[in-house]
């Protein structure tokens, strides 16, 4: 054949595949239910998403994320749990927890009945419920609870309660020695007592979360050994595990001899949990009828897609995002600098068009779900163009490039580095930007003493600002992830952790706010929560009904979720 | 003839040595033995080199199991557990003193042998790269021997224009228009189906996604290189034209001749592109949530945990390695004029 043919019917043929591909994509990405433009903002408000009456028996599947809560590598016993509160919702299913966080931060009591603290904070006697079981059929008892909490406070992992709980140790020189006699009392059978040496007011909201509040059998641990117990672990909770292929799938099914089995819970049957690789392939595998629910959903743009489709529930955020600045090194050892950065970051246009207004400002250490929620702080220096130009010449900032960092796995945080760049530009101010995976970003704080890094956009407070990633976590000079070393933030801070009374606890870290305002420490912006993605009919706590994140995610109570198709 | 020589060589101890030397002068095994022996400086250089960059990545694994909480105390100690506080050397070397006793270590992240984690995630993989590289393959001779059957008819220009699609499309990208239409819009597969313990035809349905996507690419190169060569054969080997004034039938000319010829580039091809295959299942696996190596090797480099990381870099080496020893072996089988060495007899 001549090359001129040869070559005409090769076009062709590269026009005709290009026209496939085209089309292809095209199909593949177009929604059969009108437009996915991010008009329609994601709810923002803390009402619940209305759904049909609940309904007895079903199944309901799980997507969980990997590189979160879609990784379980230990298995199941609290005692090993490093990956934390990402793990919450197989423990909670599993386990149930002594002390449960409700709508509108209600405690809810779920193993335990009730609790008291001293007047000087250093005792808590804690009370159980009476005759509840475990599902191998041993009970629950004070002695079983002693025997946990020991286990966890020995325990080597970080997510050991050694680090909160003040107690006196065998050996006062290893934080996970065994706890000294009479630190942890069995009063009587459903009484147990904790003795602390430094007063501790936030005990029981430190328990959300945390490796005290799920309690083992000890029947079955001994039984099985720690190895096998982890892959199947037995617990009090409302389901019992069936199966678990290691950060792939988990099966439960009802625990007959759960609780509130009289009641009537848990609700459903089954409740499996599968891992997925991230928010696109959930939302996907939804689409697809392959899941009725995804937790911790953060892309902007999938959220909008999602409540085509979905009901998408944005928990109320408790845990804010702060800018922290390190006042050890230049230029933020400056505060001409910090009050300059202060003056030139403008949140609103970054809410507004990335994050189409799904989170309220903040300006304090805790977000509208947490407890002392503070939508103001009095003396927090504003978006300012005219003061920021002149702070800018008067600090320098504009003859410096700002390193500016973040963790990477955070959309959230990586997005909002590159608006910020932006708005800085604007003033003379250059920045380069970092996103760091964990293991790097912990280095960049931690190397040469802490004074490697300048900035760093990092979450900073919690549910209560004491616990978890809390407000010392960022601005105490003991932590290795502050960029604070100032002797009297520390001092506010000790106090507010050591008050029993919620009323002057909140007010003694209203008190920081302001403090942390006015040293221009580090401004904070939003407090942003993962959404709940889940089909229509899907009800329950921390699905329908926002719950308070305790760190970052919510954690569902599943003996009160159930799944109502025919209701939707 | 078969059972004579069976009985003599029960009675006979000289026959049977007499076989032993002719099999091991035999140039097939002696192929293997030398493939096998220049193995092991490939394995060395890849596993060390592995080594060598997951050391130079900022981090300590033992910070990252403990979590970003850990106390300097704790990150410590287990620092002393998992040996991270030996010199860069020690630790090598008491890697591969592991490795030549067959114990890969364990692992960082879940304190699990290596090998035991390797055992339950190698068998999804392999499935997923044969049904891949078979489906390829099968597909691929078809389409290319029908497409030369006809050179620039319209099933030579429809088959180039797939071909020119599969091309373009990367692997990731195809998954998720795949996912897209045969799991979200027409539910003839799952987005996502970790459990692959069922039945052969579950498992079938549940690799047939990322296969695809895997596949059909491997497909379109293949495609294109075999079809070339088969026309290039019909247009202008002597054989050809000798066997069809022989009178040979056009079939028989295109699928027994010209092919068989053919199939010396497309077998290079798919050794050469197996490094290519293993990289792709580190993508896809992970799209489609599948339990396989290549999923577990991208969580062990998000957590540094160099022994999984190690331990799986030596299967995929090894996987490469073996199969350039098959292309190899191949080509004696499809050419008997191929001999590797001197010949015994």
């Amino acid at each position: 054949m001549p090359v001129r043919f040869r070559l005409m019917s090769m076009r062709a043929a590269c026009v005709a595949g290009a026209a496939a591909l085209v089309l292809t994509a095209a199909a593949a990405c177009s929604s059969g239910s009108g437009s996915s433009n991010g008009s329609s903002s994601v709810q923002t408000s803390n009402s619940s998403i209305p759904v049909a009456a609940p309904k007895k028996g079903g199944s309901l599947t799980v997507l969980e994320g990997k590189g979160f809560s879609g990784d379980w590598p230990l298995g199941f016993d609290p005692a090993t749990n490093t990956t934390g509160s990402a793990d919450q919702d197989y423990y909670n299913a599993v386990y149930g927890q002594l002390f449960e966080l409700g709508a509108n931060g209600k405690l809810i009591y779920d193993l335990a009945t009730g609790y008291t603290i001293s007047n000087d904070s250093k005792t808590i006697t804690v009370t159980l419920r009476p005759n509840v079981k475990f599902s191998d059929g041993s009970p629950l008892t004070a002695a079983v609870v002693a025997w946990n909490w020991t286990r966890d406070l020995q325990s080597t992992c970080t997510c050991s309660p050694a680090s909160s709980w003040q107690i006196a140790h065998v050996n006062p020189k290893v934080p996970t020695s065994a706890p000294a006699p009479g630190v942890i009392k069995v009063i009587d059978p459903l009484t147990i007592q904790v003795n602390l040496i430094a007063p501790d007011g936030a005990f029981i909201n430190q328990m959300f979360d945390s490796i005290p509040n799920w309690v083992i059998s000890e029947t079955s641990f001994n039984k099985m050994g720690e190895k096998a117990f982890a892959q199947l672990p037995v617990g009090a909770g409302p389901f019992i595990m069936v199966s678990d292929s290691y950060s792939n799938q988990i099966v439960m099914k009802k625990n007959p001899g759960y609780w509130q089995a009289s009641q009537g819970l848990p609700y459903l049957d089954n409740l499996t949990f599968k891992s997925v690789s991230g928010d696109e392939a959930a939302y996907e595998a939804m689409l697809a009828g392959e899941g009725q629910v995804y937790t911790d959903m953060s892309t902007p743009q999938l959220l909008s897609e999602s409540q085509q489709h979905f009901d998408v529930l944005n928990q109320l955020g408790t845990s804010p995002y702060d800018l922290q600045l390190n006042t050890a090194v230049a230029p933020f050892n400056n505060p001409k600098a910090r009050e300059a950065i202060y003056a030139m970051t403008n949140f609103q246009p970054i809410l507004q068009n990335i994050f189409k207004n799904a989170y309220p400002v903040v300006e304090g250490v805790t977000g509208p779900g947490g407890i002392c929620y503070q939508p103001t702080v009095p003396g927090y220096q504003g978006y300012n163009a005219t003061l920021a130009k002149q702070l800018v010449q008067e600090s320098g900032l504009d003859k410096v490039t700002i390193d500016l960092g973040t963790i990477s796995s955070s959309p959230v945080a990586s997005e909002t580095t590159q608006a910020l760049s932006q708005e800085w530009a604007a003033f003379g101010v250059k920045t380069t930007l970092h996103t760091y995976a964990l293991n790097a970003l912990i280095q960049a704080f931690t190397v040469n003493a802490g004074k490697s890094w300048q900035a760093m956009i990092q979450t900073a407070g919690s549910y209560d600002p004491a616990g978890g990633v809390g407000v010392g976590f960022r601005f105490m000079s003991t932590a290795p992830f502050s960029g604070v070393h100032d002797p009297q933030l520390d001092k506010l801070l000790a106090q507010a952790v050591a008050t029993s009374t919620l009323s002057s606890r909140c007010s003694l870290y209203n008190q920081a706010a302001e403090y942390i305002a006015k040293n221009y420490y580090g401004p904070f912006y939003f407090a942003f929560a993962p959404a709940n993605v889940s089909v229509k009919g899907v009800g329950g706590p921390g699905l329908s009904t926002p719950l308070p994140p305790v760190v970052v995610t919510p954690s569902i109570l599943w003996e009160d979720v159930y799944y109502n198709p025919s209701g939707s | 003839m078969a059972l004579a020589q069976q009985v003599q060589l029960q009675r006979d101890p000289g026959a049977r040595s007499d076989i032993a030397r002719r099999a091991a002068g035999s140039p097939a095994l002696q192929l293997v033995g030398r493939r096998l022996l220049t193995a092991i400086p490939v394995l060395l250089g890849v596993t060390f080199l592995t080594f060598v960059v997951m050391n130079l990545i900022p981090g300590n694994p033992a910070q990252l199991i403990l979590g970003i909480n850990a106390s300097p105390a704790a990150i410590a100690k287990l620092d002393v557990q998992l040996g991270l506080n030996h010199p860069f050397w020690d630790r090598y070397w008491l890697w591969l003193d592991g490795l030549l006793h067959g114990n890969l270590g364990t692992a960082y992240s879940n304190q699990q042998s290596v090998n035991s984690d390797i055992a339950q995630y190698l068998p999804t993989t392999c499935w997923l790269l044969l049904y891949a590289l078979v489906g390829a393959l099968v597909l691929g001779v078809i389409v290319a021997v029908l497409s030369a059957r006809k050179p620039n008819g319209i099933f030579d220009r429809i088959s180039l224009a797939v071909s020119m699609i599969g091309l373009s499309f990367a692997p990731y990208a195809l998954a998720e228009v795949l996912a897209w239409v045969f799991a979200v819009r027409v539910h003839w597969f799952n987005v996502i189906d970790n459990n692959l313990g069922g039945n052969p035809f579950s498992a079938i349905k549940a690799l047939t996604l990322p296969a695809a996507s895997i596949g059909f690419g491997l497909f379109a190169v293949y495609t294109r290189l075999l079809r070339a060569d088969i026309v290039e054969q019909m247009q202008r080997e002597d054989y050809i034209v000798t066997a069809k004034a022989k009178g040979v039938a056009p079939w028989r000319v295109l699928v027994v001749h010209a092919t068989k010829n053919s199939l010396f580039t497309l077998i290079t091809l798919v050794a050469l592109n197996l490094g290519t295959l293993i990289g792709a299942v580190a993508i896809i696996e992970p799209i489609f949530s599948v339990p396989g190596l290549g999923a577990e090797l991208i969580n062990a480099i998000q957590i540094n945990d160099l022994p999984l990381i190690e331990g799986i870099v030596v299967v995929f080496a090894l996987v490469t390695v073996a199969g350039n020893l098959i292309a190899d072996l191949l080509y004696a089988v499809l050419d008997p004029r191929i001999r590797y060495g001197s010949s015994g007899s």
